[in-house]
């Protein structure tokens, strides 16, 4: 299917439909954005005990309980809030996750010892309970590691393409990859907000890596596009040595003219990379596939979100990134027309 | 030169470049076979080390408080704690329990010790706390001429090799057996007296003065009982003067003075080959009831064993799967390169498991899936290049120019790209929590190992295929000739 779609996208005449249906393009990645922002916002992040501290107990039966019953059990232990949600364990048998605040090794104990004996061959088989300070601390430590990983990129990538100069800065392209980002990382977490929303389905630590290895994926994938562009602009320019005197110092003054339009340069880049983009993103939705099937209830809800993230990275790094760099670059040449 | 002498120039670069390759194979045939022999042979030196969440067992964070302590000494107070921490989960019996102090790192505002135990294959939590929990037993015990031969004895008809070392084994009045093997006291020739920790009160680290007749600045111990245990003490030094009185920690012997005179001050002075080091932690044992710091457990976590083995196979079942279709696309799409990157992907995938071996790396679901994710991401460099190469084959070039000049030419984005994922790697493993940091490092070395295995293997292999144009038309140009070609009516000829 993929290749049909290249193969459709590549048989056009145009070689820049990047570029030439950049307000498409941009719109629909305005909406997806935006409906993202919003379905986040209004649904909120069903954020798990990792973060917040609490504890959470999986119970598996061979013959399990009603629902009720486990609640009705546990609220006679009056440990406050608890939420029992209906699961199944890793060798398909009926489970419960009870969610209480972190508890105690007592409170554990009563616990586990009224859960298992609700239903038949009950059996505690996953015990998490996390202290409300390392939760916080969790917390405090994602949001770095992301502001962290998002600041190196952009001061890489502006350092790496800092001899691209004209017609756009490299600082451009650097910031460019951030709002690319930002589209690949809320379009998952939109769907995390959904799952939550619909299955009860927690933000953990996982999600957080999730996340964080699609930043890596769509910053690849970005910079292999601007690399091209790079490329391009470097072998289709010419250049103009101009000597000049300064203050009784002969400078050479060395500046460069595009041989073609910027525009036509970007569009043929995405061109250019448009197969690889796609054979990497099919290579990785594969494997995706394969863990989100075959790999287990553990990391289900991570190959998913990794899933929507690598397809959101592969729609940016073709349909949003250059666009934006065109756009960008219009915009300065107009106002520079203005001046 | 002559055009002989042409041909057998390249016939011999021919070979040098069969060489190569063939030794390539070679190596990495030889490291899968070592990988696999590893990870079979229950006795291995080098096995897969599983994160808990894949073996069973239980994860513990307990805090410390710091807050009576000078933040100069936290540190080392740390690391005696998780000395003491860790002697009682041997005696607990788990194969390899790991004990680590964690810092918060300098994000959080307060600085919090932690300190991480983690028992594979123990599922009773209840058991694992209590016994972590439990009060630490400080013993003195005074050496026994009985018990003594009586081991002997039994050591001899044991094994007469043995029997002339443990006869002659009076242990030694200067050694000091810090946090010594884990022999059972059964082994140790020494009697209870009842004397124990509940009977002290300080101990401190001293140096001895000049007229003491010790050599002087020499680091000692200098213990003070409790009044009860003062006359305790004050009698048994009366009564055995001459003997050697063995302190015990949990069981391990940790230093056996001899017994100068009867001390009745209920006071008594540790000698011994001590470091200042090892005194300063002797003392720190004994005067804080072996913890130096109290503990509060945090968080637990458990996973059932057989949950876990449910969780690794499903995951290794994603692996192959997911590895399968990966190498059914390449070798779709890409024909003879497409296998060659296939190859590159199994040294890959040999080199990293080779690696998680030696390093260790311990491997957790997280960890395994993030492996199960980096092998599609692992060709990414391979497409690079053959979508550059084939663009060059495309326009006139032989295959072996096409492969040099795509090599060259996808290099900067390569580079560019892996990059900036090696300085994320950093980061996460930088700021992260042990589980993020573990994520991090597979990310990492799976970064730097996907970069060397299409750089090298697979360069190394595509250059040991013949040379060939793509309009000769031959069936070796047509399985270089990769994928479908872009813009122009050979389109027509795939559906």
């Amino acid at each position: 299917m993929a290749s049909k779609l290249a193969t459709v996208l590549t048989k056009r005449k145009n070689n820049m439909f990047a570029i030439t249906h950049k307000k498409i393009f941009l719109t629909i990645a305005t909406a997806v954005m935006a409906v993202s922002i919003l379905l986040v916002a209004t649904l909120g992040l069903n954020l798990g005990i990792d973060f917040t501290g609490g504890s959470l107990t999986e119970v598996a039966y061979e013959t399990a309980p009603e629902k009720v019953e486990v609640e009705e059990a546990l609220a006679a232990l009056e440990l406050g809030g608890i939420s029992v949600r209906e699961s199944i364990d890793d060798v398909d048998r009926e489970a419960y996750l009870i969610r209480t605040r972190d508890l105690t090794e007592p409170e554990r104990e009563s616990v586990q010892g009224v859960v298992v004996a609700l239903g038949e061959g009950g059996e505690v088989t996953r015990f998490t309970s996390i202290g409300p300070v390392i939760g916080q601390e969790l917390r405090d430590k994602a949001g770095w590691a992301i502001f962290g990983v998002v600041s190196i990129i952009v001061i890489y990538v502006a350092f790496a393409f800092s001899g691209i100069g004209k017609p756009v800065s490299s600082w451009a392209y650097g910031g460019i990859t951030i709002l690319v980002l930002i589209h690949d990382v809320i379009v998952p977490t939109a769907l995390m907000s959904v799952l939550g929303y619909l299955f009860g389905v927690e933000v953990d630590v996982l999600f957080v890596m999730a996340l964080l290895a699609v930043l890596g994926y769509s910053v690849n994938d970005t910079i292999v596009v601007f690399d091209r562009v790079r490329e391009n602009l470097v072998n289709n320019r010419t250049e103009h040595k101009k000597e000049i005197q300064e203050a009784g110092i002969v400078k050479e003054e060395v500046t460069y003219t595009l041989n073609k339009p910027y525009d036509e340069i970007v569009g043929s880049a995405v061109q250019e990379t448009l197969a690889r983009s796609i054979n990497t993103s099919i290579t990785t939705l594969v494997t995706l596939a394969a863990l989100f099937f075959l790999g287990g209830s553990v990391t289900q809800t991570f190959a998913l979100i990794l899933f929507a993230g690598v397809l959101a990275g592969t729609y940016s790094s073709i349909c949003i990134a250059s666009p934006l760099v065109v756009t960008y670059a219009n915009y300065k040449a107009r106002k520079e027309v203005e001046t | 030169m002559s055009d002989s002498e042409q041909v057998t120039a390249e016939q011999t670069q021919s070979i040098v470049r069969w060489f190569r390759g063939l030794l390539l194979v070679g190596v990495l045939t030889w490291l899968a076979m070592t990988v696999y022999q590893n990870a079979t042979d229950p006795d291995s030196a080098n096995p897969f080390k599983l994160g808990l969440d894949l073996a069973g067992g239980s994860h513990l964070v307990y805090v410390a408080d710091t807050s009576g302590v000078e933040p100069t000494e936290v540190d080392e107070l740390m690391n005696v704690l998780r000395d003491v921490i860790e002697r009682r989960v041997n005696i607990f019996g788990v194969s390899e329990p790991i004990v680590q102090v964690e810092s918060s790192s300098a994000v959080s505002e307060t600085a919090t010790e932690r300190l991480v135990v983690e028992l594979p294959g123990v599922t009773d939590v209840g058991e694992a706390v209590a016994e972590i929990g439990r009060t630490p037993l400080l013993e003195f015990k005074l050496y026994s001429e009985e018990l003594a031969e009586q081991q002997a004895a039994i050591a001899s008809l044991s094994s007469l090799s043995e029997s002339e070392d443990s006869s002659s084994s009076t242990i030694s009045i200067d050694n000091v057996t810090i946090n010594g093997e884990s022999v059972s006291d059964e082994e140790y020739p020494f009697e209870d007296t009842g004397l124990t920790g509940r009977y002290l009160e300080t101990a401190m680290l001293e140096f001895a003065g000049q007229q003491s007749g010790r050599v002087a600045g020499e680091p000692l111990v200098s213990v003070r009982f409790t009044p009860e245990g003062s006359k305790l003490f004050a009698q048994i030094t009366r009564d055995n003067v001459g003997e050697q009185l063995g302190i015990f920690l949990d069981g391990d012997l940790l230093s056996a003075p001899v017994i100068n005179e009867p001390i009745v001050g209920g006071t008594a002075i540790i000698s011994g080959s001590f470091t200042p080091e090892t005194a300063r932690e002797l003392a720190q044992n004994l005067s804080f009831g072996a913890l130096p710091l109290p503990i509060e457990l945090q968080s637990t976590q458990t996973v059932g064993a057989s949950l876990g083995e449910e969780v690794l196979q499903s995951g290794v079942k994603a692996g192959v799967f997911g590895l399968s279709l990966v190498l059914l696309f390449m070798v779709a799409w890409y024909r003879l390169p497409g296998l060659v990157a296939g190859v590159a992907l199994l040294s890959y995938i040999t080199i990293m498991l080779a690696l998680f071996q030696l390093i260790p790396v311990t491997l957790t679901a997280a960890g395994l899936a993030g492996f199960v994710l980096s092998l599609g991401m692992a060709v990414d460099a391979n497409v690079l290049v053959f979508e550059r190469m084939k663009e060059e084959y495309r326009s006139g070039l032989s295959s072996r120019e096409a492969a040099f000049s795509g090599f060259k030419r996808a290099w900067s984005a390569i580079r560019d790209g892996n990059i900036t994922s090696l300085l994320s790697a950093i980061i996460l493993f930088w700021f992260g929590t042990s589980m993020v940091k573990g994520f991090a490092l597979v990310f990492g070395i799976g970064i730097i190992v996907s970069m060397f295995s299409a750089l090298v293997i697979t360069r190394t292999l595509l250059l040991m295929l013949p040379d060939v144009k793509e309009r000769q038309g031959t069936l070796m140009a047509k399985l270089i000739g990769c994928g479908i070609k872009t813009g122009d009516s050979s389109n027509k000829a795939k559906k």
